[in-house]
């Protein structure tokens, strides 16, 4: 009995080692096509059954089937092998050179795959590019007329009968709301406190902010005042922003507590409340939180996501990203 | 040519019109590799990436050639492969429309431009598909 046979049937003694033996089912014909074609190569050598070897892979990863199976199948039909030739150098020489040939069209999407999460961070940077000229625009530009208009209205009741003034009070009032809106407005979409201060900052803000409207306690500590990329710092603001949002609006939490611990390595940053909860593993309950978007973000940026909840009892959305390196996030 | 330089095996083609032609390309384009020194990994690149060549080849064109050729470049030796075909426009439409496509399972052209060094492609609608690509020896 596999180690994995184990884990499964402690959780449900009666259905899922069916369900295990229907997967090596599945996959047997695979093995039986594998041995048949690592046979043949280590009986001819010759690059037809590489090519054969090739084609069954590609076949297999169109099929959906996943690298480990693929491990697992070799694995497998290398055990078919009597003992000794199964270490016999040349053989077992062989038998990596088929594998090897096996993986390439792994390879090859593997490859894809990363070059569309570097297509997907640039393509996050350019939208957040996009986003942060508009706040601005809307910010200093549309601020700045709204500011001369002000200036000119304030001309224009000094001219007109004291009568009249009242009417332009409604204006200036109406005037200035605008200017509030537009300000958090363009805030909301990009905290200048982030470019300016980093995320520590820029969460106590935010928090701050999201309390005032909400009425939760938010507590914010980290020890990020050191600053992270602006892709880093603007991903966990957003991640933070959404996780407040999912705690005040479907947890109904009354505290929450914002973790920000970064090491030159790795950033984590925890977001904790004592809300409602809810069942992780019920993947149609969680679709509808939020957490799609928290999860692309992670993956965006190479990172990982746990979801600790249970009903009645809190959530905490942690995530973890990793600094430096070839994504060039260091904690400077 | 550049293969001269490699004294007894020159450039040589391979006529492509089904999936079994594969075979004797990806053995012409191992052999090749293996004499200039690339790695077992990098001959398994190439080998892939013939496969891949042909395939492209008998699905949108029906047949073409495999050219395979040593180059060398301010000391650095490679080699490099010509896929070439007379298919119709449509088809290299189709074809050319694969490398952008990230969504997919990441084989075909898309997947040969990741595995070698270099890729170009050039395509106009009667003179057919030609895929040059070349794999360099690591330093």
């Amino acid at each position: 009995m596999s180690a994995l046979t184990l884990v499964k049937r402690q959780n449900s003694p009666q259905a899922l080692p069916l369900e295990i033996e229907a997967a090596q089912e599945g996959n047997a014909a695979l093995v039986e096509r594998y041995w048949f074609l690592l046979q043949a190569y280590l009986a001819d050598g010759d690059e037809l059954s590489l090519t054969r070897g090739y084609e069954f892979a590609r076949q297999a990863l169109m099929e959906g089937h996943g690298l480990l199976e693929l491990s697992e199948i070799h694995d497998l039909a290398l055990q078919r092998l009597p003992v000794d030739a199964r270490f016999a150098g040349p053989i077992h020489r062989a038998a990596a050179a088929f594998f090897a040939e096996c993986l390439s069209p792994f390879e090859m999407s593997h490859r894809g795959a990363q070059e569309g999460a570097r297509a997907l961070r640039h393509l996050n940077e350019v939208l957040e590019g996009e986003l942060k000229r508009i706040a601005h625009v809307l910010h200093d530009e549309a601020g700045q007329l709204l500011a001369l208009v002000h200036i000119a209205v304030g001309d224009v009741a000094r001219e007109v009968p004291p009568q009249a003034r009242g009417a332009l009070k409604n204006v200036e009032l109406l005037l200035t709301q605008i200017e509030t809106e537009l300000r958090s407005l363009s805030h909301e979409w990009r905290p200048t406190v982030l470019d300016h201060l980093g995320l520590v900052p820029a969460l106590e803000v935010l928090s701050g902010k999201v309390a005032k409207r909400t009425g939760m306690k938010i507590h914010v500590n980290g020890n990020a005042y050191t600053r992270m990329s602006s892709t880093v710092e603007t991903a966990l603001y957003r991640i933070v922003q959404e996780a407040l949002n999912n705690a005040a609006r479907h947890a109904q939490a009354g505290n929450v507590r914002i973790e920000v611990q970064c090491t030159p390595h790795q950033v984590t940053c925890s977001v904790r409340d004592d809300g409602k909860g809810f069942d992780p593993t019920r993947k149609l309950q969680t679709e509808g939180l939020g957490l799609t978007g928290i999860r692309e973000r992670v993956a965006t940026l190479g990172g990982t996501l746990r979801l600790i909840s249970e009903p009645s009892n809190g959530t905490t959305v942690q995530v973890t990203i990793p600094l430096g390196g070839r994504h060039a996030n260091s904690c400077s | 040519m550049a293969g001269a330089a490699f004294g007894n095996r020159m450039d040589l083609s391979v006529p492509v019109g089904s999936s079994n032609d594969v075979v004797g390309a990806r053995r012409e384009g191992r052999i090749m590799a293996a004499r200039l020194g690339l790695s077992a990994t990098e001959a398994t690149l190439v080998a892939a990436a013939i496969s891949e060549l042909a395939r492209n080849i008998v699905d949108y064109a029906g047949h073409g050639e495999i050219h395979l050729s040593p180059v060398s470049h301010k000391g650095r030796r490679g080699m490099t492969i010509v896929a070439r075909d007379q298919g119709p426009g449509i088809a290299d439409i189709k074809a050319a429309g694969q490398l952008g496509n990230t969504t997919s399972d990441g084989l075909g052209l898309p997947g040969v431009r990741r595995i070698m060094d270099e890729f170009d492609i050039a395509s106009g609608s009667r003179s057919g598909t030609t895929v040059t690509v070349t794999k360099w020896k690591r330093q």
